[in-house]
């Protein structure tokens, strides 16, 4: 086709565009995976039994704030990456302070408590299977997130994918927090992020393969 | 003559807001841009050198949404372009060192365009129309002889002698400037 001929086709089509519009489209993909995961989460694995009792406690909102604020900054930064002209990754240095907040309830915890019981606080009822499942519940909120990139225009894809994929494990997390029951910040420290963690690196390692454009 | 930054951007957003003209006359403008970009970073290829045109056209058309009114254009649609560079020599499996976004952007004169388009407009300003127009086309421009002897009607072997002595002239002229 000549060029001049494409780009009569092109301003034949062409439909007003919103300012917001890469805002809310990775809002969008964020929420349709958010409703599976929900639902998965609420038939499937059932809420925590003493979920009404918990949400007065400072457990369950030390959790939700941590995970939170992760899945905050990583919606930010897939937001900026999702731009063709960013250079690199802006406000994932901002993980080091909900991470280190967290650290810091750990370390006053674990000193609160006598050594022996030490390993009971890290490893928690559910070690075996807190990682594994915040993966699973961030599969489809990440699957949201791609969607959601199919219009946009990523350049970094490596990086793109592991933010999308951080940000899906943390929105993840965040709801596995309304069926995990555990309350102690070195177990959420450990388990959790490595759960965030894991989403995080299958997001690097199929980012280039599917926000290809 | 090249588009300013603000002109562009003017057009851009003038098609965001889904006016049909504005989008026709940012895409006509990119046309020399691109071709000039990637003829210098894939010489000899001219088939692939207006395949990438296309696409990046495609491309700066069907993602525009993802271009922030608040900042620069020029720098986005490079950036569209690089991108489409990389992933051309990806596919073709080349490897091949790629400039960095804001490399880029001063080797395409976006840093102080206006003073070199001033020193290549009274350059050309010295020597025959037709010799001005045929360097213009083919050296600032980007286009091609062939490209250049079909849009001035002009026969290919016209073209290159108008280019060969126009620079001639130029080279001449700069002389006595010394």
């Amino acid at each position: 086709m000549q060029t001049d001929d494409l780009i009569r086709a092109l301003a034949g089509d062409i439909a007003p565009v919103s300012r917001s519009v890469v805002e809310r489209r990775v809002l969008l993909g964020i929420m349709s995976g958010s409703v599976i995961t929900m639902g998965w989460i609420a038939f499937i694995l059932g809420f925590r039994p003493d979920l009404g009792q918990a949400m007065h406690g400072f457990s369950f909102w030390m959790k939700w704030a941590y995970t939170g604020s992760l899945g905050l900054c990583a919606v930010m930064a897939t937001l900026h990456l999702s731009r063709p002209e960013a250079g690199r990754a802006e406000w994932l240095w901002l993980l080091v302070i909900p991470i280190g907040l967290l650290a810091a309830v750990s370390v006053g915890e674990l000193v609160r408590t006598p050594p022996h019981d030490w390993l009971s606080l890290w490893l928690g009822q559910s070690w075996k299977r807190c990682a594994i499942y915040v993966l699973l519940s961030a599969l489809p909120i990440f699957v949201g997130l791609l969607w959601a990139f199919r219009k946009l225009a990523p350049t970094l894809l490596r990086l793109a994918g592991a933010s999308a994929g951080l940000a899906s494990g943390a929105c993840a997390a965040t709801l596995y927090g309304l069926h995990c029951p555990e309350a102690s910040a070195t177990f959420v420290l450990t388990w959790y992020s490595l759960g965030i963690g894991l989403a995080a690196l299958l997001g690097a390692c199929v980012g280039p393969r599917f926000m290809r454009w | 003559m090249r588009a300013s930054e603000d002109q562009l951007r003017i057009w851009m957003i003038g098609g965001l807001d889904g006016d049909a003209d504005a989008h026709t006359a940012l895409l006509r403008a990119l046309v020399p841009m691109l071709r000039s970009f990637f003829g210098r970073r894939l010489r000899g290829a001219n088939d692939d050198v207006e395949d990438l045109v296309q696409e990046t056209l495609m491309a700066i058309h069907s993602r525009r949404a993802t271009y922030d009114r608040d900042r620069p254009f020029v720098a986005w649609a490079y950036a569209v372009a690089r991108y489409k560079m990389i992933d051309h020599f990806r596919r073709s499996r080349q490897t091949q060192t790629i400039d960095g976004l804001e490399d880029i952007l001063i080797a395409e004169g976006f840093e102080d365009a206006c003073s070199a388009r001033i020193d290549i407009d009274r350059l050309l300003g010295g020597i025959s129309a037709k010799q001005a127009k045929a360097i213009r086309d083919t050296k600032v421009e980007g286009l091609s002889i062939a490209e250049a002897a079909q849009s001035q009607g002009l026969s290919e072997t016209d073209i290159k002698v108008s280019v060969h002595r126009g620079l001639k002239a130029l080279a001449a002229r700069m002389r006595g400037a010394d």
